[in-house]
């Protein structure tokens, strides 16, 4: 790995002038840029760490409010959580292992744009909301907006705040996902099914960004390439079974 | 931790001592090569090929070498001032220390970086450019027959084998070794038969994954040579690199501390004729550590194919086998020819089979090397027959197990090549598996989508002989003891099960016995830990040395007119006036061999053989193809366990780590010979939540007579049986038979369609 040099801003000012230098990168819980820079693909001469920025809260009131820096093991083991949107800590469960998750967090996780990560479809489906900053001020945007394609996301050198999730009132929801090979594998296919007045699908992995689904009609018409998980067609598959399974997880949910 | 001498009369065999390291490595003190850093030390990384098979035009180090902070970089050319003939090897000289004119395969070492900052070293080789005029390339074992692709222009066998000299000089072949065995008349034999089954199986490419990569440390004056290195075989790494500098070997010292971890990837020589050229190219001591991805490029298993043939009797009995072996070996023979030739003689399987027909080929490919794997070829051999037994057990009709029963080879009888069959529970196993696994009551197949199947195998081994191991024991004043061997302790306990040997003839306590691991300088010769051959043969001589050790005591016992139950340190306060001198024995192992004839027979072909069996139970879900298996019994011939908690944790690590190569692990390679999956975020080994929710593990009571008290190997036995239990276990469930590793969800979907 190249060396580099590491700062540590205490405010989100501060954070957003220095990602504006030359070779700058941002750095949450680093599992996924650290593997990225072992491997040589991103050299950054510089990282900006978010985690003196205060940016951990776990809040709820009527919605779910998410601070971008917080742990993906403190969401799992929130109890406003487990009580409010059980589906998100079910998800963790299986999210990776436990280290993963005691060190990456909520922002890197959906700023990361793998298509084969648990939160953003699920996210997506409960139609969450993050909130952007950079130097050009505030915005927020749909969970699914975040995405243009594979490992490429739609922020304009801005940092993700904050993630807001709506109260789940009588929505209910499942997230199911299958690995072809071990059982920590990236999934195969992931999916996210949300059932109340408005039905949300999103699924993902087999995709190159979480894709919105109308009915399972619709699988027949996604875009997805053969790769180590599976060829298409089984991909296309597993799809309509997990599409089919985790509808009926959600009618039988709590939540 | 135990520092107090413990006379007792407790017996140590069959003890469940805990490891003697384990306080060390639970706090973080066991010595590891990966930890050490010597004064002016240098870091290597290593430039590597990107094309599978092509002619060097030109290596470009200048932009490396303009760096600051880069010592130097080293090519071949460099690397030949040293060592004019700079190819090594166990079987072959074939293999050179940096690619000279040539290179075989993706990732194969051209060139090394040195710098006193490894990340400065990282960053210049990314600078290193290489322009190859790319020449045909054969990456499948079975066209590696006929290509016309050829990845050596001239065979090289290195000598020290006599069965492989016969192939110096050799040209416009792949075929490294053809190994042939006939027995009896099997053409006659197919005719007679009321029924002929045949059927190709295949095995992948997969990684040793040890935690610790390979890493080697060299230091060297103008006349010596210090080589600390995480290795399997340090007196093989001493001598092959005195051959390579036309040193002798005394000026060569070979040190291996603990190990993280082997499985056969830290066998014969890896980095250290590389680091020790480094090191007097530099007169700087000199360190690489492989990353944990440098491994795919650096040893593997082999890929295999295996078209087996039988004829079957009207009773059900199998009267010939025919068996055609194909072995994927890379573009380097690494210790391949052996696998080819001491497994390839069991392919047959543990049954009794008149006759047989066996022909087994070392291939070269454009491929990374493959070499030895916890089983040396028996898995992908066990693999074949155990999936061919159970198809034509199903074919036939009768119960899998039925069928092996009539067909066993018992205790007595000869195996293929002739050698009778001794103390080897194969019956015993099988027996056992039918217990634990319940076979004859009901069974549950699932209902709906899920279907729940069954199934069992069993293998076996020869140990690969002959080999030698030498071992000392040192009775100091005090009566305390420190065991000398070469034998490595890589995780699998071989130091607890030497304190324990030396302990039961010595009536110590194994916790209080000092094993000193291997420094060529201070331990004996040991030929190297590999194919569960350390118990028996370093166990038999530490024995062995312990007492020689004993008897020298007695004999001082008696020489100073004390009693026979005089305690040691009062022995040497007689002897020499005060707490001094010390009595060392000394022991050397070497079994009884006779080579193969030109038809592949012989009557002692093994010192002992290995059992081992697995029944599973397991799951398929029959909308996705996935199989869970929920159930995982194995049971193995260990002869007596010298320790059976470790016997136990051998058994189910092995079966674990072959129950990766079964179901997730597949080095995945494309049309130009670049593996796609040179990662552990895409090759998967399998976590704790791919384990089955029951493990049974058992060693029948059995003993191995010429083993140190009834004792022999089980690092490798456990991995025998899994692979085909699991694909019989499909089979049973949603009757999908496959025949290539790994067992993918996709391809029993396919054929569920």
């Amino acid at each position: 790995m190249a060396p580099f040099e590491l700062a540590e801003p205490a405010s989100l000012a501060e954070a957003v002038s220095l990602l504006d230098l030359e070779g700058a990168r941002p750095l949450s819980g680093g599992t996924a840029l650290m593997l990225m820079m072992k491997a040589g693909v991103l050299r950054p001469a510089r990282l900006v760490s978010l985690r003196r920025l205060g940016l951990d809260r776990i809040e709820a009131n009527g919605s779910l409010q998410i601070g971008a820096m917080t742990s993906l093991r403190s969401l799992e083991r929130s109890e406003t959580v487990r009580k409010g949107w059980p589906v998100i800590a079910r998800a963790l469960r299986t999210l990776s292992n436990v280290r993963v998750r005691n060190v990456a967090t909520v922002g890197g996780a959906l700023a990361h744009a793998d298509p084969h990560m648990d939160l953003p479809p699920l996210l997506a489906a409960l139609g969450a909301r993050v909130t952007v900053e950079g130097s050009n001020g505030r915005r927020t945007l749909p969970v699914e907006d975040l995405y243009a394609g594979y490992l490429e996301n739609t922020l304009r050198k801005e940092l993700i705040t904050r993630v807001e999730i709506p109260a789940m009132g009588k929505r209910r929801a499942a997230y199911l996902k299958c690995t072809t090979r071990s059982a920590d594998n990236w999934p195969a296919v992931g999916v996210a099914v949300v059932l109340g007045d408005e039905d949300r699908i999103f699924v993902s992995a087999a995709t190159d960004r979480p894709t919105r689904l109308a009915d399972e009609a619709a699988i027949a018409d996604l875009k997805i390439e053969g790769d180590l998980h599976g060829s298409a067609d089984y991909k296309k598959h597993l799809l309509r079974v997990y599409l089919r399974r985790a509808i009926d997880e959600a009618r039988n949910a709590v939540h | 931790m135990k520092r107090a001498t413990q006379s007792t009369e407790t017996p140590q065999i069959g003890r469940s001592v805990p490891r003697l390291e384990s306080w060390l490595k639970v706090t973080g003190r066991a010595e590891y090569v990966h930890n050490l850093r010597l004064p002016g030390m240098l870091y290597g990384r290593i430039f590597r090929s990107t094309v599978a098979h092509g002619r060097i035009k030109r290596v470009d180090v200048a932009a490396a070498q303009a760096v600051p902070g880069v010592y130097r970089v080293i090519t071949s050319k460099e690397v030949r001032e040293i060592v004019p003939e700079p190819y090594y090897g166990p079987a072959f000289h074939d293999q050179p220390i940096l690619a000279i004119d040539k290179v075989r395969h993706v990732g194969e070492p051209v060139a090394v970086v040195l710098a006193s900052d490894p990340h400065v070293a990282e960053e210049a080789v990314h600078l290193v450019t290489a322009e190859y005029e790319e020449l045909p390339a054969v990456y499948d074992e079975v066209e590696a027959m006929s290509s016309k692709a050829i990845v050596h222009d001239a065979l090289k066998p290195a000598g020290t084998f006599p069965d492989l000299k016969h192939l110096k000089g050799r040209t416009n072949t792949n075929v490294a070794l053809d190994f042939h065995l006939r027995r009896g008349n099997p053409e006659t034999a197919f005719k007679g038969a009321h029924r002929v089954f045949e059927h190709r199986f295949r095995t992948q490419q997969v990684m040793h994954t040890p935690l610790e990569p390979l890493v080697s440390v060299a230091e060297s004056t103008e006349s010596s040579l210090t080589i600390h290195t995480a290795s399997q075989s340090p007196s093989f790494v001493r001598i092959e690199v005195a051959r390579l500098l036309g040193w002798p070997e005394n000026r060569i010292r070979v040190r291996v501390p603990f190990l993280g971890g082997g499985f056969g990837a830290k066998l014969y020589i890896k980095l250290e004729a590389l680091v020790s050229v480094l090191s007097l190219l530099t007169k700087r001591p000199v360190k690489i550590s492989l990353t944990m991805e440098e491994q795919f490029f650096t040893i593997t298993k082999h890929a295999s194919t295996f078209r087996i043939k039988s004829g079957v009797s009207q009773d059900g009995r199998i009267v010939a086998r025919e068996c055609e072996v194909w072995w994927n070996g890379g573009a380097y023979a690494d210790i391949g020819p052996r696998v080819t030739q001491k497994s390839g003689f069991t392919a047959p399987g543990p049954y009794d089979i008149e006759h047989v027909a066996i022909d087994s080929y070392a291939l070269y490919t454009n491929l990374p090397p493959a070499g030895a794997l916890r089983g040396f070829g028996i898995p992908q051999l066990v693999w074949a027959y155990e999936g061919h037994t159970d198809m034509m057990a199903r074919e036939l009709g009768i119960d899998p197990i039925e069928f092996r029963r009539k067909n066993l080879l018992r205790d007595g009888r000869p195996q293929a090549t002739g050698t009778v069959m001794r103390d080897a529970a194969i019956e015993k196993v099988l027996e056992r598996l039918e217990v634990l696994m319940d076979w004859k009551s009901r069974h549950d197949k699932g209902t709906g989508t899920i279907k729940k199947g069954r199934g069992i195998a069993i293998g076996f081994k020869a140990c690969v002989s002959p080999t030698t191991s030498l071992a000392a024991v040192n009775v100091n004043a005090d009566g305390s003891c420190i065991v000398y061997c070469s034998t490595a302790d890589m995780g699998q306990g071989s130091d607890t099960a030497m304190a324990q040997i030396a302990g039961e003839v010595l009536h110590l306590a194994a916790e209080s016995v000092t094993v000193v691991h291997s420094d060529t300088d201070v331990t004996p010769y040991d030929m190297a830990t590999l194919g569960s051959r350390s118990l028996f043969h370093m166990g038999n001589a530490v024995k062995l040395a312990a007492e020689d050790a004993l008897k020298k005591l007695n004999q001082l016992r008696s020489e100073l007119q004390l009693p026979a139950d005089c305690p040691v340190p009062d022995i040497f306060k007689k002897k020499y006036g005060m707490q001094a001198g010390n009595v060392i024995g000394t022991g050397s192992y070497i079994p009884t061999y006779k080579s193969p004839d030109a038809n592949g027979l012989t009557d002692n072909a093994t010192p002992f053989w290995m059992v081992g069996g697995s029944g599973v139970e397991l799951e398929v879900d029959t909308e996705t193809g996935r199989v869970r298996v929920t159930r995982l019994v194995n049971v193995a011939d260990v002869g007596t366990p010298i320790n059976p908690r470790i016997v136990e944790t051998q058994l189910s690590g092995a079966a674990i780590m072959q129950l990766g190569f079964t179901l997730h692990e597949k080095m995945e390679f494309d049309a130009q010979g670049q593996l796609r999956n040179a990662s552990l975020a895409e090759y998967k080994i399998p976590g704790l939540l791919d384990l089955p929710e029951i493990i049974t593990n058992e060693a029948v009571v059995a003993e191995q007579r010429t083993g140190p008290f009834g004792g022999k190997g089980v690092g490798e036995t456990g991995t025998f049986g899994v692979s085909p239990a699991i694909a019989n276990a499909i089979h049973d469930a949603v009757g999908v038979r496959l025949t290539e590793l790994p067992l993918k969800p996709e391809d029993v979907w396919e054929k569920l369609r």
